[in-house]
């Protein structure tokens, strides 16, 4: 153990003792987390009021009164809707129709004359028209349509209702629901379910594969490997020493990316004075989440590990590292847009998938304490298995030495 | 038993397409040692002598346990290097110039890894330290990072670095390959005050006054075959005119005709 120690201190000090390595895996990943979420969440709110402050710009004919003054009273809710009326007057179709493709007109309604007289005597006049132009190709118009087209159906219930003079008529039948049911800690938590596992993985991936082919592939590259192996450590002690030096590096690199995230996540989820609910969740929770963080990161670090020795080059270790970060990546959004979690106990023993799902079913209160063991296990095993054959490379001299 | 013994070592490479086209050869195979015996006793210095690609390296890297010999033994200390591996590699110092120190460290780190992972006492290591960083000129570089220094210091500092454990047996290839006549000097002094001291030291070269100048026992490798092994000064007198440099060329030669036929 001692010579694993002393490697693994080597390792530690090589990176903390570099201010640009500092940088790169430590600092850079939270922040450009911080500064990515933190710009989407801001112009996710720009786009969201630009539209809101917008006044729609309407043109109308023959509109009745009382449809007008329904609209005019959407100025009056606590998140405004204004609304500018024009005449559509001597503007033909062809002429309107380009305005609105243009965005000078939001919105044109053209009701037939004495629409509202028509609606009333129905036995007589049939159902009278109302003609509407918008562009759902443009922001302004398509939230313009939206909350026209809701004013709209109320006034044509509300005529529905007058039509049917028997008020016990009105009612075709009444809902009730059931009060208590849901769990507002699991609602809250199916929203850390679909982000949280898959950016965990892509995080701790991310983390390990700034730093692991340099540490190993590196090594061999700089013809640094020899002067190591000549000393008298066994090849076990030397993997062990790499992947438990590189788990907590990726470790941290990944806490980093989760600083970032937890900063920013109240913005790219429009929390603002709220905050983000993180506290629904108790300390068993967060006991659980990091032993299987550890866990994900030992299967992580020793899969890199294992490729960075075999490669010759730290291009050819990212080369071969990348179709399994994609293939994490798809694991991760499986987990984000599938169902529920699994609650199966042979899916746990699936490396990286298992503990994503673990990882989902805690968020969602819905974790089995035997599949928390099977995740731990299975990943023990993993891990022993990698540092097995990361033992076996550094023993190659095929592996080591061919150029 | 107090020696490094090696017995018929054999070793072939396959060769990849791109080292088949480096060495214009269309086979892919390269064998790289054909047999080779020799034994180095302690308090001498044994010379491998060969032009470049003979074997030397290979041999040595052998001895070393980074690779191993497809066939025969060796032994250093009466440990064999297959199943001993670790034992052999408490006993010796190796130095090649394929072996590189990390740029981002300085010499007083690197000499106190080392140290560690030879699990030497770190009150030894301290005083071990100071005495070949004084007799190499690195003190005074102890603190700059290795990819700061030159050449010529970088390999003063494998030197030092290899010799953390104070090994009995010190294995350099080609040690004074690209250094100036300075600090040559201070490793070949180096390396007569080991053998003084009783070590075993193997060296491989291809200068011919090294060889004159240090060894007491030479081998002649061509071609991975050991042509000539003796002491020095019979070795010498196997050519016509009692010259080293005489014989390694009609040892070349003679392998180059062999080969031809």
């Amino acid at each position: 153990m001692y010579n694993v120690f002393t490697v693994f201190r080597k390792e530690m000090y090589r990176v903390f003792s570099d201010k640009r390595l500092v940088l790169m895996i430590f600092l850079l990943p939270g922040i450009s987390i911080f500064a990515m979420y933190w710009l989407i969440g801001t112009l996710i709110q720009n786009q969201t009021e630009a539209v809101q402050s917008h006044t729609i710009i309407v043109y109308q004919e023959n509109m009745p009164g009382t449809i007008q003054t329904s609209l005019e009273r959407l100025s009056e809710l606590d998140e405004p809707i204004n609304m500018e009326f024009h005449e559509v007057g001597d503007l033909d179709e062809t002429a309107l129709k380009e305005k609105v493709r243009e965005g000078d007109i939001d919105i044109v309604l053209r009701f037939e004359e004495d629409f509202d007289i028509k609606i009333d005597d129905y036995e007589t006049a049939g159902a009278p028209e109302l003609s509407i132009m918008y562009n759902y190709g443009r922001q302004n118009s398509s939230f313009a349509y939206t909350h026209i087209s809701s004013v709209l159906n109320q006034y044509q219930a509300s005529k529905l209702m007058e039509r049917l003079e028997d008020p016990a008529h009105h009612e075709i039948f009444v809902t009730s629901y059931a009060e208590g049911i849901v769990d507002e800690r699991q609602l809250t938590g199916q929203g850390f379910a679909m982000l949280l596992p898959f950016l965990i993985v892509i995080f701790l991936f991310a983390g390990a594969m700034s730093i692991g082919p340099d540490s190993i592939a590196g090594e061999k590259e700089r013809n640094t490997i020899a002067t190591l192996l000549i000393t008298p450590i066994k090849r076990s002690e030397i993997a062990l020493g790499k992947i438990s030096s590189l788990a907590l590096l990726s470790f941290i690199s990944a806490l980093s990316s989760f600083v970032g995230l937890a900063f920013s996540l109240p913005k790219l989820m429009q929390m603002d004075g709220n905050g983000v609910e993180y506290n629904i969740y108790e300390p068993i929770h967060f006991v659980l989440i990091l032993f299987t963080l550890m866990a994900t990161v030992l299967i992580i670090v020793g899969l890199i590990a294992v490729i960075s020795a075999y490669a010759k080059t730290i291009k050819e270790a990212s080369m071969l590292i990348m179709p399994f970060y994609l293939v994490t990546m798809i694991i991760g959004l499986l987990s984000s847009f599938g169902t529920e979690p699994s609650d199966q106990l042979l899916v746990h023993f699936i490396p990286i998938y298992g503990s994503v799902n673990f990882l989902s079913s805690i968020f969602v209160f819905q974790y089995a304490y035997l599949n928390f063991v099977a995740v731990m296990i299975s990943s023990l095993v993993y891990t022993g298995v990698f540092i097995y054959v990361l033992t076996r490379l550094f023993s190659s001299e095929k592996v080591m030495f061919q150029k | 038993m107090k020696s490094l013994l090696v017995n018929d070592i054999k070793k072939t490479f396959k060769l990849s397409k791109k080292q088949q086209k480096i060495e214009q050869t269309s086979d892919t195979k390269k064998i790289a040692l054909k047999g080779v015996s020799f034994e180095a006793k302690p308090g001498e210095i044994f010379g491998l002598l060969g032009p470049n690609g003979a074997g030397k390296t290979t041999a040595l890297r052998c001895i070393a346990t980074l690779i191993k010999p497809d066939s025969g033994d060796i032994s250093v200390d009466g440990y064999g290097v297959q199943h001993d591996s670790n034992e052999v590699r408490k006993r010796i110092a190796f130095l090649t110039n394929e072996m590189k120190l990390e740029d981002h460290f300085t010499p007083n780190y690197l000499f106190r890894y080392f140290s560690k992972l030879h699990k030497v006492d770190p009150k030894e290591a301290e005083k071990r330290k100071e005495y070949l960083f004084n007799r190499f000129g690195i003190d005074k570089f102890q603190e700059v990072k290795v990819a700061d220094l030159s050449t010529g210091m970088k390999q003063k500092i494998s030197i030092a670095i290899s010799l953390v454990h104070d090994p009995d047996y010190i294995i350099f290839d080609e040690p004074t390959n690209g250094l100036d006549v300075l600090t040559a000097r201070t490793v070949i002094d180096y390396l007569l005050e080991m053998r003084d001291a009783g070590k075993t030291v193997i060296l491989s070269t291809h200068i011919l006054n090294v060889v004159e100048k240090l060894c007491d026992r030479v081998g002649i490798i061509i071609e991975g075959e050991m042509k000539a092994l003796d002491r020095l000064e019979n070795v010498q007198n196997m050519a016509k005119d009692n010259s080293l440099e005489t014989l390694f060329f009609e040892l070349v030669e003679q392998s180059a005709v062999n080969e031809h036929v």
